[in-house]
């Protein structure tokens, strides 16, 4: 599905991120945790391409995307939610929605896995609010708003940067409920985060990373129990 | 005074606010689109109007095919000035007064190179139905400058349904606001960028066209423009077109009104203080601060 492949990327004279190699397998769910400043939203924007690729290799689905524009990626099967969710906060739901819609229709046919029906079932606030501007929703509606619109890109990968920054904890976990359900049909799912004890019920297994390197991975039989093993926490997390 | 002193001086506010009003139009398609005040929107239509100026006297071409050919001239130059300097300036790192640099500097070039290639004189433009004029009231009014009026009600309405109802508008809009966000849906933003100033370029074309007729044209009349067209729009909130027509139009009628109760010589002067005291009592324009604050 994705690989990653000993990526380098920065601003300016600063390289932030050093030879990251991860993968994503087809209906995987990995995570990427780590303290702030280890490079974790750099990777995404390397990822998705709005910042450019210093040395290494993106490969998705076989096919190298790392010299692809940004905007071409989204047709590659890419779906991203960037940190702070992006919205167009003066358009409507609708229209933020739409956007998208009309950029997943060129995905071929057998991509096609959410309707803006099937959208609207998935967070059902949104039937009611979808001519109010995105700017006056909370900011836990905002973050599915964000996430609808990644979907209707059709994608079978869908990266999530920090989702739950800021949420209520009761809105963190139907969080867990969406990501559930967004894997139960066949998507792939990135989820860059700092609530661990999110990732873990959201995902299969991580990758830590700390001064823009991946320092570890965690497989599935430590990843579900990640939360209370105190020497991973001490090793990783530097708790 | 009498009353149709009064209302041929109403006619004349609401003639040159829509020219005023059409120039501020164009400068908050390209601030809307992309966050540059551009200092050359006036030259834009000085272009145009020599376009069309030249299409009539020189070659013959009939007036409706040379405004047309004055538009297309406004948008292939903004296109241009996007591609050659905002662009280049934005990758470097450009900030907002950057951009009015660059572009002020532009308009200055614009401006020369009308000296250098159409010289020093006014040169009068043919108006649409001539020089034939309308009876209101018993005051005169060009038929030119209602078409001028009509035609910019027309473009008011035009752009309001691309950006509320068209994909292209609205995917504009969308990376003005934000374009990271729109970059991972799909939206080509650079693009997006330039056709905003395509359109702007454009308007700032049918503004120059449709004004020429009735100053004619002149070197150095592209700032000039710019200034009222710029007060025009910081009236009506800079990022919210529709309030720039409007804005248009208060300036338009102020300096009617300054020339009779006033004199003609204080035109300007008064203009400009009423920007100033505008700017001074309501910073974010008479429809509120939401057309600026986004994004």
């Amino acid at each position: 599905m994705l690989s990653v492949e000993k990526i380098s990327a920065g601003y300016g004279a600063m390289t932030v991120l050093h030879d990251i190699d991860l993968t994503v397998g087809a209906n995987e769910g990995v995570a990427v945790i780590g303290p702030n400043g280890a490079g974790k939203s750099t990777l995404v924007r390397a990822l998705c391409g709005l910042n450019p690729v210093r040395s290494g290799r993106i490969v998705k689905d076989g096919i190298e995307i790392h010299n692809q524009a940004a905007h071409r990626r989204a047709a590659a099967g890419m779906g991203v939610v960037l940190e702070n969710r992006r919205l167009f906060g003066e358009l409507t739901v609708k229209t933020n929605l739409e956007l998208a819609e009309h950029e997943g229709a060129r995905r071929p046919k057998s991509a096609e896995r959410f309707t803006f029906d099937g959208v609207l079932d998935l967070f059902p606030f949104m039937k009611g609010r979808l001519d109010a501007n995105v700017e006056l929703l909370s900011g836990g509606e905002q973050q599915m708003v964000a996430i609808g619109r990644a979907l209707l890109l059709q994608p079978d990968l869908l990266i999530l940067d920090e989702p739950s920054t800021g949420l209520a904890p009761k809105v963190v976990k139907s969080l867990v409920e969406v990501i559930g359900k967004i894997r139960s049909e066949g998507v792939s799912v990135l989820l860059i985060e700092q609530n661990v004890a999110l990732a873990t019920e959201a995902v299969d297994r991580a990758y830590v990373m700390k001064l823009g390197r991946v320092v570890g991975e965690i497989g599935p039989s430590e990843w579900k129990g990640a939360l209370n093993d105190s020497g991973l926490a001490k090793a990783y997390l530097g708790g | 005074m009498t009353t149709t002193l009064f209302i041929q001086s109403l006619l004349a506010g609401v003639t040159n606010g829509c020219v005023y009003g059409l120039i501020g139009l164009g400068l908050s398609v390209i601030y809307r689109g992309s966050r540059v005040v551009n200092a050359m929107q006036g030259d834009f239509s000085l272009v145009a109007g020599i376009i069309a100026y030249l299409a009539m006297e020189r070659l013959g071409a009939p007036i409706l095919i040379a405004f047309l050919g004055g538009m297309v001239a406004g948008a292939i130059v903004g296109w241009i000035v996007e591609l050659l300097f905002v662009r280049p300036t934005r990758k470097r790192g450009g900030t907002e007064e950057s951009f009015l640099l660059v572009t002020l500097g532009g308009a200055f070039a614009v401006s020369a190179a009308a000296l250098l290639f159409f010289g020093r004189d006014s040169h009068p433009v043919r108006g649409l139905g001539g020089n034939e004029l309308l009876d209101v009231f018993d005051a005169a009014i060009r038929v030119h400058a209602v078409w001028l009026i009509v035609l910019s009600l027309a473009v008011v309405v035009a752009l309001r349904f691309f950006y509320t109802r068209t994909f292209i508008g609205k995917s504009i809009m969308a990376a003005s606001i934000d374009a990271d966000g729109a970059t991972t849906i799909g939206i080509n933003v650079p693009l997006m960028r330039s056709l905003t100033f395509l359109l702007g370029g454009a308007v700032g074309g049918v503004a120059g066209v449709l004004v020429s007729p009735l100053i004619t044209i002149h070197y150095e009349m592209g700032l000039l423009l710019t200034l009222k067209g710029f007060t025009a729009a910081i009236i009506g909130t800079l990022g919210n077109p529709f309030g720039a027509i409007v804005g248009g139009l208060m300036l338009g009628l102020v300096e009617a009104l300054a020339i009779v109760f006033v004199s003609s010589g204080y035109k300007d002067v008064i203009s400009m203080t009423f920007l100033i005291l505008i700017m001074i009592a309501i910073p974010n324009g008479i429809l509120g601060h939401r057309g600026r604050a986004g994004g």
